[in-house]
């Protein structure tokens, strides 16, 4: 029975893992920047999510001022960070640490305003019922694994089907050939950042309710959305899809086999072995050099 | 000439004088001010803040006061840098700590650069043995499980434990201090399981801690960590009792229903006592915050308060303030008046102070019991 609820549970913990890095590789892979500061988005969504709710707002309301606050978050850091530091020199390393800084920026703007403690949205849903025998699963549970299987179908549906998605993985492959069609790579980028950041939203949302907040968890997000990137295959939405849902479920089974203080070991003894054995990850495309 | 001599060495005299008279009072203190422990800075500067402003009202020292704060992020390695700063540039005598991982981190630069440490938020057992130049003015974990584990096997029955302990020097210092408690008793230690530092999910090890079967679970962490581990075991469908330490009761953790009806301990303060100095402690934290204080209030107003009163007697004696001047005046006086009463230092460098057993309940804490441990 353990080995089914420590399932369950890594199906839950994958879905948001999945759902937080999908936002981060779509960004990178589109436009090659480094955007640390993904985990800001994810403690201003979430953190908006829980002023807004608890304001007595409603949910719907609050998951829009969330989505607001996300993607607000995102173009404006585009907007006024990253393009302007493109226009310049826009060395990847410059890029890098101005995102560091943003999110650092962030963790402590939200910490002066919200505080600096620990806060949760207290909601039923987040209590565990007993659905077999010693196997319990909390509605949020199955709120998550359905989260990830809409959005990330419709992230699928979005990037193949439209002609935004498109000129999203065209901007990836190669962004000169993208201007020649008469695309503002600019405009595409963007969209990246407003999609990429949108997407955190409801992993943001459940994580409230569920772990918890502190302006300081952006760093935990940012880790697990780079080690699902790699993990996953650089540029490859579906991979980095398939390699959050892997870590969670490895993290959770890993209980069965090792001390409980080595689960976080386990996400990143698999990060190596993919750096070592296979580098361009679980659906990445071979480059050669 | 006698006249313009006499002048000349006024002057000389007064300007040898006057920098040692209205010499500027600076120590330091190394908190957690940002990342996930940052709610215990915030409690910790609440009482530090508060006594520098009494010393400073009082005129206890012949110049300002003032604390140099220096982020110690909880952990050892930033602490680290934070001391060493402090030690060789702000060029204090005596500094604030806390946290157990901090605490050993920076007690050999004390003791190497004869600079006080004094912590009033750590309670690893081990900070008891850190050397001469560091006290505590709080009462040690061991001294907590001490007074709860017979509590919970006795009076309530409950005799099949399971622990979750974070994994860091403070965390192993409870696990050891469990294993000694439940030697030789016909309760259990069922099982242990340790959780990293920067760990966040906690479903898995609800599932594990649910397949034990306890009576009883020990949450020993700290920050937002042990929240989040007592949200998770409740919401997860673990229903047994919780228990934790003192390092549990911060408004955040008070503030969380899944708190509700844990059993928590801490050490006794008398908040009523009409002593001088508790009672101007108690009004005025309470007028300034509009709240009542809780230990760690009270344990950094001490702890700085301790340094106002050394410093104003080596001052009379027209010693300088250093560390080890400190330190000689600390054992040299033996008592002190501090919030909560008069109070004296073990031969270790710790103060005792009886041990309470309580209940959280709608958001306070309720005291089931007082449990005097012995030096």
């Amino acid at each position: 029975m353990l080995a089914i609820q420590l399932a369950i549970t890594g199906l839950q913990t994958g879905a948001l893992y999945a759902l937080t890095a999908v936002g981060f590789s779509l960004i990178f892979g589109s436009t090659r920047i480094f955007h640390f500061a993904h985990g800001a988005a994810f403690v201003i969504a979430a953190y908006f999510f829980y002023a807004a709710f608890g304001a007595g707002w409603g949910v719907i309301p609050a998951i829009a001022a969330s989505a607001f606050g996300a993607v607000a978050f995102g173009l404006l850091l585009d907007r006024l960070v990253y393009v302007p530091i493109q226009r310049h020199e826009g060395s990847f390393f410059t890029v890098f640490v101005a995102s560091f800084g943003v999110g650092i920026a962030v963790q402590n703007v939200i910490g002066m305003i919200f505080g600096r403690g620990y806060v949760t949205v207290n909601t039923t849903l987040s209590r565990s019922v007993e659905v077999i025998p010693e196997v319990y699963v909390s509605p949020l549970a199955w709120i998550a694994i359905a989260c990830a299987a809409i959005f990330l179908g419709a992230l699928g549906f979005f990037l193949k089907r439209t002609h935004t998605g498109m000129a999203l993985r065209a901007l990836a492959d190669n962004p000169e050939l993208v201007r020649t069609f008469g695309l503002n790579p600019r405009t595409i980028q963007a969209a990246a950042f407003a999609i990429g950041s949108v997407i955190v939203v409801p992993a943001a949302i459940i994580t409230s309710a569920t772990t918890g907040l502190s302006p300081a968890i952006g760093h935990h997000v940012m880790l697990i959305s780079l080690a699902a990137t790699i993990v996953g295959g650089i540029g490859s939405i579906p991979g980095t899809m398939l390699a959050g849902v892997m870590l969670g479920l490895a993290e959770s089974l890993a209980l069965l086999i090792v001390d409980t203080q080595w689960t976080e070991a386990v996400t990143f003894a698999i990060l190596f072995a993919f750096i070592i054995i296979r580098p361009s990850g679980l659906l990445g495309r071979a480059t050669a050099h | 000439m006698l006249k313009s001599l006499k002048i000349t060495a006024a002057v000389a005299l007064t300007a040898l004088t006057l920098p040692a008279w209205a010499e500027d009072h600076t120590i330091g203190a190394l908190f957690p001010l940002s990342g996930p422990n940052a709610v215990y800075g915030d409690v910790f500067m609440a009482g530090s803040d508060l006594a520098v402003e009494h010393i400073n009202a009082d005129g206890m020292l012949s110049g300002p006061m003032s604390i140099a704060y220096e982020d110690s992020q909880g952990l050892p390695q930033p602490a680290v840098v934070g001391m060493t700063k402090l030690v060789n540039v702000t060029g204090v005598p005596y500094t604030l700590s806390a946290f157990t991982g901090v605490s050993k981190a920076i007690s050999t630069i004390g003791q190497r650069s004869q600079v006080v440490a004094v912590n009033g938020g750590g309670v690893g057992p081990d900070l008891a043995a850190l050397g001469e130049y560091f006290w505590n003015v709080i009462p040690l974990v061991n001294l907590e499980v001490r007074a709860v584990v017979p509590y919970l096997t006795g009076e309530m029955g409950l005799k099949k434990m399971v622990l979750v302990y974070i994994d860091d020097p403070f965390g192993q210092a409870i696990e050891s201090e469990l294993e000694t408690a439940f030697e030789g008793s016909d309760a259990e230690l069922a099982e242990v399981l340790s959780v990293p530092v920067t760990a966040q999910q906690f479903s898995g090890v609800a599932a594990k801690v649910r397949s034990a079967k306890p009576d009883v679970v020990f949450v020993a962490s700290y920050g937002a960590q042990q929240i989040q581990i007592v949200k998770q075991l409740r919401d997860n469908g673990v229903d047994a009792q919780i228990v934790s330490y003192s390092g549990y009761i911060t408004p955040d953790a008070l503030a969380l229903p899944e708190s509700d009806g844990m059993i928590v301990t801490g050490q006794a303060v008398d908040y009523a006592s009409e002593d001088p100095v508790t009672k101007r402690f108690v009004t005025d934290f309470k007028a300034r915050f509009d709240k009542d204080p809780t230990a760690y209030n009270v344990n950094y107003y001490n702890a700085t308060l301790l340094y106002g009163l050394l410093a104003a007697a080596l001052e009379k004696d027209g010693t300088e303030v250093t560390g080890e001047n400190l330190l000689a005046k600390r054992l040299e006086m033996k008592t002190f008046d501090l919030v909560g009463g008069t109070v004296s230092f073990q031969d270790n460098g710790t103060l005792l102070s009886p041990i309470e057993v309580k209940q959280i309940k709608g958001g306070a804490t309720e005291t089931l019991d007082t449990v005097e441990i012995g030096g």
